[in-house]
């Protein structure tokens, strides 16, 4: 028997390579929105990941420092790095800013990381290029995403950094690319606004008369000194020593420290749970519409094609067709029109979408086999309107008129 | 079927189909999670590596001198401005005296009065010795009383003692208006030193306390750094060693100077050690006090070792280590790291001989099972 | 009735029931013999088309008996299960339009028949190229339906009537799209295929230019048929 499905293709093929393409576009946006849910989720494991820590120390009762706001004593760490089972523990700021180069502004993470050396917990694990940072101020390390280059400087608050090192997915859970420079920097890069508000503190300092005394000389500078310190970070990263558990080790900062702590664990919860549960719904909403449209469209496609064959399947079926071949003929071409589409959009999701699109696209095999079988069973689904209008096909119709 | 019956439409057809597959496979294995990583290597090297370390300061001055009044008083003249250089003993200014004149004068009165009353005295004091010298003779010819003429003794002895107070009153006197005057010289405000006016806080006029300084001299062959090290970085620092220093003003410019001193007090809040660096030479024009500084401290040299960048160490459990590359295969090698240098190249104690190959740059994190390609560069990445 | 061909006895088709039933065939008696071309002439409404398809087994009479060959396919119910196995192997089909199957190449339209009864795919091709050289198609045998004329449609379409080799052959208007020396060129051919393989054939026409070729015309008026003597005219 040869396949009656197989050669109505290759009759039109034309036709049926460029409707399934059309469909593999279509199919092609419905990969790229599972893998943006896929990069978002990544996203968030890799800025967990790549901190290199086991617990969030924060300020009490904030969900920080990703999530909320949070700040705590800088010197919080040496408290935390005393308790048994802290192999390391460091003072880390997260600050989402504009930084400037050459006048253009490039939407940032400005992480502030401990002084120490690579394996700090906070510092970047792996590089793309140059090295990592070695003087205390004024070194940056940048993600790729931000197009700045190597030896480049770039401007942040008040000072200028030398980009020595590139890094590779270092993001922020809301996709901003990372920038990495040193704690001290950082914490005045939060603190100080610019240098016009600078002035008008110091101004309105000298004009309360409380702290501008005639008969106290220096205490006006004393005052002004004290306003332009900032003692405090986000979080502070711990590592906990192999062979303890971080769960009893996150308890007993939180009884001694009165600080909030978070486990890996709990804090993938928080980002993935909070963080990007309504974009998550978002793209959820937007696959099931894609989907819905997608097999209207196949549906449709398949019914036109089927109608056009109506007399040739009377006569089909006149001449004595099964109406197993017949139902095999209209499913098989559909389930053909899908494998087309699927590596089509395959094909676009992975070489057009993923590398043009501002965020992370994350393409896991897995979603594609599931992409698959849903592409699969959807152009069975949307052949079965086809199929009906078919069977009901009289033979007698073939025959006079 | 041998033969296909449309040729033509057959090879179109596989000419659009293929390279879609091809393209497809293509994709599902090169791209994602499937695909191999991307990394750069590198060979350890035997080289020996100068380390420094960099800290920020400002430029201070080491003697500050503030000029002001000994006592309360306004202003009443101010020779200098801000960024005059005076001399040694050259006057700056001068303190209003108010009434110092007038009890200078009163003093001066008193002083007259107190001289007419050494006369009287002295007056008094020799008409009871002669009187005292006359009853001692009458007494001797027994011509009067022995109580008259002890009465007359006693009276010269209250007129020598009334004449000593009249002169002890009158160096009083004196001293006082020398003290008023030694006030009055003091309004004078004086440079002690050879040096530049950084700031003149008080003009004409103004009422300060004593105390309060109205002019701040720097000695401008006296500027060092203030410099601050974290601790972390700070080993090795001493009196004596060579830097560069940067000033913010002047980026890309470079000063000679030498470690002077290192604090024995570091800063225990930002946790950084403090040392005072001075310039070989002041650099003209004079920097502004106060300016910010890049200093980079250059150690002495080390021994040669096996040296790799610091991007290559990756660290698992907080165990630091490199990925070496051994017959295509990629195994994490525990090492021990020695000094750096601020170029980021870090010896190595154990665990690496020169020649090793190891990873230097990966396009994701490493596992012990991560296909790899080697790359001479990762995408994206332009010097 | 033990002769060979097909034979229809008072066969009756009503349509609908009760007061607006329609007694479209009321009584229809015919016999065609193995080899024998016959003609089946009747107005449009006479009721060849509900005819036809009784033949066709597409739909079923009402009453009566038919008779394909040695067996009795009909007596006043199916006596055949499987109607489609019997329209595959047993009866041939050639329409006015010839309906081929545009995606497949001659030989495969008419090799669809014996592929659909389970021949394998070669040896069901062999059996459709035998008939080419009768039917005068052979050059064309590698051809799809567009690319062909009228005629070597409309022979493509007998020779996919004949494959099977069926005892008997329904023929609707074939010739209805040709011009009169196509028509005769036609007619011919089912004269000769109805010789050489012994089958009956019934052409259903009203096409002036060939009733005259048959020898044996059948009538059909108001679902009742008689039986007439042709003209029995050669073809050339």
């Amino acid at each position: 028997m040869i396949s009656l499905a197989g050669r109505d293709i290759m009759h039109s093929w034309g036709k049926f390579v460029f409707t399934g393409m059309g469909l593999g576009l279509l199919i092609g946006v419905t990969l790229s929105m599972a893998g943006i849910y896929r990069g978002m989720v990544d996203d968030a494991r890799v800025l967990l990941e790549n901190s290199g820590a086991d617990l969030w120390v924060v300020q009490k009762d904030t969900l920080g420092p990703y999530a909320e706001s949070s700040s705590i004593y800088d010197d919080s760490w040496r408290g935390i790095r005393s308790i048994s089972g802290v192999a390391d523990a460091a003072d880390i700021t997260y600050l989402t800013m504009q930084v400037r180069r050459k006048g253009v502004d490039v939407r940032a993470m400005v992480t502030g990381i401990t002084a120490g050396g690579p394996g700090t917990p906070g510092w970047p694990p792996y590089l793309i290029g140059g090295r990592q940072i070695t003087r205390g101020h004024y070194e940056a390390v940048a993600d790729i995403a931000t197009k700045f280059k190597l030896g480049e400087r770039i401007k942040i608050r008040r000072n200028h950094y030398t980009i020595v090192g590139l890094t590779r997915r270092m993001v922020s859970s809301s996709g901003d690319p990372m920038v990495f420079i040193p704690l001290k920097d950082a914490q005045e890069a939060q603190f100080l606004k610019d240098n016009d508000a600078i002035r008008e503190q110091r101004r309105r300092t000298e004009e309360n008369s409380a702290f501008n005394r005639p008969g106290v000389p220096g205490l006006l500078d004393a005052i002004i000194a004290s306003q332009s310190i900032n003692t405090y970070v986000n979080a502070v990263l711990v590592r906990v020593a192999t062979g303890h558990n971080p769960d009893e080790v996150a308890e007993s900062i939180r009884r001694w420290k009165h600080l909030t702590v978070y486990t890996r664990s709990q804090m993938e919860e928080i980002l993935v749970g909070k963080l990007i549960a309504t974009s998550a719904k978002q793209i959820a909403m937007f696959l099931i519409i894609l989907s819905i449209v997608s097999s209207a469209i196949v549906a449709f496609i398949i019914y036109t094609l089927t109608m056009g064959k109506i007399r040739e399947i009377a006569v089909l079926k006149l001449i004595g067709t099964k109406n197993r071949t017949i139902v095999g003929l209209i499913m098989q071409q559909s389930i053909a029109l899908g494998l087309i589409g699927f590596v089509v959009g395959k094909i676009t999701a992975t070489l057009l979408m993923a590398p043009i699109f501002p965020k992370h696209v994350l393409l896991e095999p897995l979603d594609s086999i599931f992409g698959f079988i849903a592409v699969v069973m959807i152009c069975i689904l949307s052949s079965i309107i086809s199929i009906r209008a078919a069977l009901k096909v009289n033979p007698a119709e073939a025959i006079g008129g | 079927m041998k033969k296909f019956p449309f040729q033509k439409r057959t090879l179109a057809l596989i000419a659009v189909l293929v390279p879609l597959l091809v393209l497809f496979v293509y994709v599902a294995l090169r791209s994602g999670p499937l695909a191999p990583v991307s990394v750069v290597l590198t060979t350890v090297e035997e080289s020996e590596i100068s380390p420094a370390m960099f800290g920020i300061g400002t430029i201070e001055a080491r003697y500050t001198y503030k000029i002001g009044p000994t006592s309360a008083g306004r202003v009443k003249r101010l020779d200098v401005n801000t960024g005059d250089y005076v001399k040694a003993g050259q006057v700056l200014g001068d303190m209003d005296p108010v009434d110092l004149d007038a009890r200078i004068r009163a003093q001066d009165a008193g002083f007259k009065r107190a001289a007419a009353l050494i006369s009287e005295a002295q007056a008094r004091k020799d008409y009871a010795q002669t009187q005292s010298s006359r009853y001692n003779l009458l007494l001797k010819s027994r011509a009067t009383s022995k109580e008259l003429a002890a009465a007359k003794r006693q009276e010269l002895q209250i007129a020598a003692a009334g004449l000593t107070a009249a002169r002890e009153d009158l160096s009083r006197t004196a001293a006082d208006r020398k003290a008023l005057q030694a006030q009055l010289n003091n309004l004078l405000l004086l440079s002690p030193v050879d040096g530049l006016v950084v700031s003149r806080d008080a003009d004409p006029g103004t009422t300060v306390v004593a105390g309060q300084f109205v002019v701040e001299i720097i000695d401008p062959t006296s500027l060092w750094i203030n410099v601050r090290f974290d601790q972390t970085r700070a080993r090795g620092l001493a009196a004596g060693l060579p830097g560069q220093i940067t000033l913010r003003s002047r980026s890309g410019e470079f000063q000679t100077g030498r470690v002077l001193r290192t604090e024995p007090l570091a800063d225990a809040v930002t946790e950084e050690t403090l040392a005072k660096v001075v310039f070989d030479q002041i650099p003209e024009p004079l920097p502004p006090i106060g300016e910010l500084v890049e200093v980079t401290v250059t150690l002495p040299k080390m021994a040669a070792a096996a040296v790799i960048p610091n991007a290559a160490i990756h660290h698992i459990n907080g165990q630091p280590g490199v990925w070496k590359h051994v017959n295509g295969h990629l195994q994490f090698t525990p090492i021990t790291l020695g000094e750096s240098d601020l170029e980021g190249r870090v010896q190595v104690q154990k665990g690496l001989k020169s020649g090793d190959q190891i990873v230097l740059y990966s396009e994701n994190a490493l596992k012990e099972h991560s296909k790899i390609r080697i790359v001479d560069h990762i995408a994206g990445v332009t010097q | 009735m033990t002769e060979k061909g097909i034979t229809i006895v008072g066969v009756k088709k009503r349509y609908g029931s009760g007061d607006t039933a329609v007694e479209a065939l009321k009584n229809v008696n015919m016999h065609v013999a193995p080899g024998e071309v016959v003609g089946l002439i009747g107005p449009s409404g006479s009721g060849k088309s509900t005819l036809l398809k009784c033949l066709g087994a597409v739909i079923e009479p009402t009453a009566g008996q038919m008779m394909l060959g040695d067996d009795l396919i009909y007596d006043n119910a199916w006596r055949v299960k499987d109607l489609r196995a019997l329209r595959r192997d047993r009866i041939g089909f050639v329409f006015q339009a010839p309906y081929l199957i545009p995606f497949l190449d001659v030989t495969d339209n008419v090799a669809l028949l014996p592929m659909l009864a389970g021949k394998p795919n070669a040896e069901a091709r062999k059996q459709a190229r035998e008939l080419f050289k009768a039917l005068d198609i052979e050059h064309r045998a590698k051809a799809m339906p567009s690319q062909l004329s009228g005629g070597e449609q409309q022979r493509v379409a007998i020779a996919r009537g004949l494959v099977n080799r069926p005892p008997v052959i329904l023929a609707d208007e074939p010739t209805a799209p040709l011009d009169s020396e196509r028509a005769l060129a036609v007619i011919r051919i089912l004269n000769e295929m109805a010789q050489k393989f012994a089958t009956a054939i019934i052409v259903v026409t009203h096409d002036e230019k060939i009733i005259p070729t048959f020898k044996r015309i059948y009538h059909i008026r108001d679902g009742v048929t008689y039986e007439e003597k042709g003209e029995g005219r050669s073809f050339e």
